[in-house]
């Protein structure tokens, strides 16, 4: 099963850095404090730490799959649940990529929307934006690597932006510390960890890395700088913020930016929300290369033509979802498959892996 | 096959058949020599090759003394490569190629052939395109052997190795490729060998169409080979592991493989100290970027985020804008289209009335626009600074892709604002990140991230620390000089 990936089109191990990071940095950031500070109020920064911790531990589990397997998802659930089941199963979890890759795409058409262009029409633009994903994606997964890690280094100046609202702020915002049970704690869990999501591409592009065994470290410090980015918008925001005032806001980060001002410059959320155009690029892109990779193991078809079948499906989708409640309802749904299938899935198949690893050697 | 074998007589024939349509071009020379010692038979083409060298080295000797045979001649004659040879091919291609053409008898078979083509070349002149204050000013000129005379001469090693092709139906040009053995890799040297074998064209004027024909990706606007006329860049480039193709009749060196960083990269930045030259490469890098950018901000910023622009710098643009009737795209387009027709007339013109061209269209039509209304102040300071920052570019070719790139960006603003041009650029990154230039990535070394390449592109670190050969070119030695021995440090008095 396993097929060999010529040299050429391989990368180097420490750019799973910029896999690792670029994919869990995305819509994200700009709207997760809400979601998170709803149960745990000031001690939002809690649910992220231990969000980054379980992260860790859930990309380790990967690693030990992988490593073993030499694979990717595919092969691994060919072998652990045979050919038709392991299949299924594949296919599921790429259907869930599709839909996670419309949440991407229809969440920031939505920010574009409300914060720029209240008469864009969605359609124009998901077509422009995923014309330019078939044009990355038909370029191999090189490419795909080459935008992570360009969508990770070319906005960077963003992380600058989110110290200007320190001396607006007041720290004391933030005490006392651990003022909410456990059960709160465990609940805005939940919300945190789909901001981490990402990280489990490594399934798909495993095969795609040079000596992928060295590239475990990376993918981990990859999750370490997303843990500390987020620890400080985080932080920031429960300082800049109001806590009641925080609970009615759809977009923090966004809101955070108005305050910044040059002398050239007013109402920086514009810039912000334009370079984001450059942050979310490679998520989508990572999305469909991995699900028309899987497609393509699985059923023998031409990449490239199933690539511009789920290009149109998800242009389709995207324009369906029209309103903000609908899109809202549409990323709860996505978002609680998404949770369940990195808290309990990866966790589960690690399990199992490693049962019919066991029997089949005492066979 | 034995049945189809021609008898003797016709091919000789032949000979005199070819000779028979040459003689129906004017310039070609047919003619018996019968008071000599011996008699012989001398043809060639008048206008090919130098009659200095036919009188002065070839006919006296002929005449000296009686030969029987060609043997004798050719020993006679003081030149180094004399043929006896009664291949008919090799006869019409060496006629044609300048040589002189000795029968004993008109209805020989065989017959000598002797080089002795006109050489004639441009003088070694200072380059124009690339003109540099400081370092040597010696450009190629249309002739291969005197290029290859100034690349030789910089680099008198004998691992230097020259490639020869003959290339097009038609022209029938010569073009070398250059690589130095041991430290080129082998990959790059075959991939340009490939396509220059593959190659199917008629005619090679200049290596320019090279350059286009065997470019990784025909349909970019990015020039993938850079194109130099000086002879110290080859030399320096070729040190560094490159291949260098030369082609005939063309004073443009052609380097490859390259990264979008050599196009920031003046040959003079060696020359200069190295801070100076970093300095010089963050100015162009910033130069490139902001003739891109900056009208199609303007557009965008005016057309639908005036709230970006901070009230006192509001009153400025809204003052130099009150009376233009015109949307700002237009205004753009006017503008750049004007700047445009100006470089196009200056390059079709000779120079000197080109000069006028340019007063009179900066000057006279510029503020001629202001006053009648047609455009904003603001935007003609903006357009001729992005149109100044274009010519900052030490490669031609690469100017040009950044003018007409800026059009692009320009209707993309005015549809979609700064959004617009984040998608522009979008595609903008990609194209670059999938272009390559004879297999290698384009984009190095930002993507390929190679921090060790860094030392040679945004900045120039000084000579002492560069002590090895780019990363990307893959070369099979890439110790350039031993660092030890450069970097060693001497106490204080000693």
């Amino acid at each position: 099963m396993k097929t060999a990936i010529k040299d050429q089109f391989l990368v180097s191990p420490f750019l799973v850095f910029f896999l690792v990071h670029g994919m869990q940095y995305g819509v994200g950031p700009l709207s997760f404090q809400r979601d998170i500070a709803n149960y745990v109020g000031h001690d939002a920064w809690i649910p992220i730490l231990i969000s980054g911790i379980i992260v860790h531990l859930l990309i380790w589990m990967m690693y030990m799959m992988l490593n073993k397997d030499k694979g990717d998802l595919m092969t691994i659930h060919q072998r652990t649940f045979g050919k038709w089941l392991g299949n299924l199963l594949s296919l599921l979890i790429i259907l869930y990529v599709l839909a996670e890759s419309v949440t991407v795409l229809r969440s920031y058409i939505e920010i574009v929307q409300v914060w720029m262009f209240p008469l864009l029409k969605t359609w124009p633009f998901a077509l422009v934006l995923l014309f330019s994903v078939y044009y990355v994606v038909s370029g191999g997964f090189r490419t795909v690597t080459g935008v992570c890690f360009l969508a990770v280094v070319l906005p960077a100046y963003l992380i600058l932006t989110f110290f200007v609202p320190i001396q607006f702020s007041d720290f004391r915002n933030l005490l006392p510390v651990f003022d909410h049970s456990l059960f709160d704690i465990a609940k805005s869990i939940k919300g945190a960890v789909l901001a981490f999501s990402g990280f489990e591409y490594g399934l798909f592009y495993y095969p795609f890395i040079k000596q992928p065994e060295s590239s475990q470290k990376w993918a981990h410090l990859g999750n370490l700088f997303t843990t500390c980015l987020y620890l400080l918008i985080m932080i920031v925001t429960l300082g800049f913020f109001d806590q009641g005032y925080l609970q009615k806001v759809i977009w923090p980060t966004l809101m955070m930016w108005k305050i910044i001002k040059l002398p050239f410059v007013e109402r920086f959320e514009i810039i912000g929300v334009t370079s984001w155009a450059v942050v979310m690029l490679p998520i989508i892109c990572l999305m469909f290369w991995s699900a028309s990779r899987g497609i393509k193991e699985m059923f023998k078809l031409k990449q490239r033509n199933v690539l511009a079948v789920l290009l149109f499906l998800c242009l389709i989708v995207s324009c369906i979802l029209i309103d903000r409640e609908t899109i809202e309802q549409y990323n709860t749904i996505v978002g609680e498959i998404g949770f369940w299938i990195l808290f309990a899935y990866i966790p589960f198949l690690f399990i199992c892996y490693h049962i019919r690893f066991k029997m089949r050697k005492k066979i | 096959m034995w049945f189809r074998k021609q008898p003797a007589e016709q091919q000789e024939n032949n000979l005199v058949a070819l000779i028979n349509m040459y003689k129906k071009s004017g310039d070609f020379v047919h003619f018996h020599h019968p008071q000599s010692p011996l008699p012989y038979w001398v043809a060639y083409f008048g206008t090919l090759i130098d009659v200095e060298i036919l009188h002065r080295d070839i006919l006296p000797y002929l005449n000296k003394s009686a030969f029987t045979t060609l043997e004798e001649i050719k020993a006679a004659l003081p030149f180094e490569d004399v043929l006896i040879t009664s291949d008919l091919q090799q006869i019409q291609d060496q006629l044609l190629l300048g040589s002189v053409l000795i029968q004993l008898d008109v209805n020989d078979r065989a017959c000598i052939l002797v080089r002795a083509e006109m050489k004639k070349a441009r003088e070694v002149t200072i380059p124009e395109e690339e003109y540099s204050v400081v370092g040597p000013k010696e450009a190629f000129v249309e002739s291969i052997t005197t290029n290859l005379n100034l690349v030789r001469k910089r680099l008198p090693i004998s691992e230097l190795t020259v490639k020869e092709f003959t290339i097009g139906t038609l022209s029938k040009t010569k073009v070398a490729v250059l690589f130095i053995e041991g430290i080129t890799n082998e990959d790059n040297v075959n991939t340009v060998c490939q396509r220059l074998n593959d190659l199917q064209f008629n005619q090679i004027l200049d290596s320019s169409i090279i350059a286009q024909l065997i470019a990784d990706n025909g349909h970019s606007l990015f020039p993938q080979l850079i194109d130099t006329e000086r002879s110290d860049r080859v030399a320096g480039v070729l040190a560094e592991g490159s291949v260098v193709i030369l082609v005939d009749g063309s004073s443009h060196a052609l380097i490859g493989p390259i990264s979008v960083m050599g196009l920031f990269n003046a040959f003079e930045d060696y020359y200069v100290n190295w801070q100076m030259s970093s300095a010089f490469r963050l100015i162009r890098v910033f130069a490139v970027s902001f003739s891109i950018l900056v009208t199609p901000i303007y557009v965008a910023v005016l057309t639908y985020h005036y709230q970006l622009i901070p009230k006192d710098l509001m009153v400025t643009l809204v003052s130099s804008r009150r009376n233009i009737p015109l949307p700002p795209i237009l205004e753009a387009i006017i503008l750049e289209l004007t700047i445009e027709l100006l470089r196009e007339a200056g390059a079709r013109l000779p120079s000197k009335v080109g000069q006028t061209i340019g007063i009179v269209g900066g000057i006279v039509i510029g503020t001629a626009a202001v006053d009648a209304g047609l455009t904003s102040n603001v935007l003609l300071i903006i357009v001729a600074l992005a149109a100044l920052a274009s010519f900052t570019t030490p490669v031609y070719r690469m100017g040009n892709t950044i003018r007409l790139l800026r059009f692009p960006f320009l209707l993309l603003a005015d549809l979609w604002g700064l959004l617009g041009i984040a998608v522009a650029f979008i595609f903008l990154m990609i194209h670059l990140l999938r272009l390559t230039s004879l297999g290698r990535p384009y984009l190095e070394p930002i993507y390929p991230p190679r921090f060790k390449d860094l030392k040679d592109s945004f900045i120039r670190v000084p000579f002492s620390l560069q002590s090895t050969r780019p990363v990307f070119l893959q070369t099979k030695d890439p110790q350039r000089f031993s660092k030890q021995k450069a970097s060693e440090v001497k106490d204080i008095d000693e």
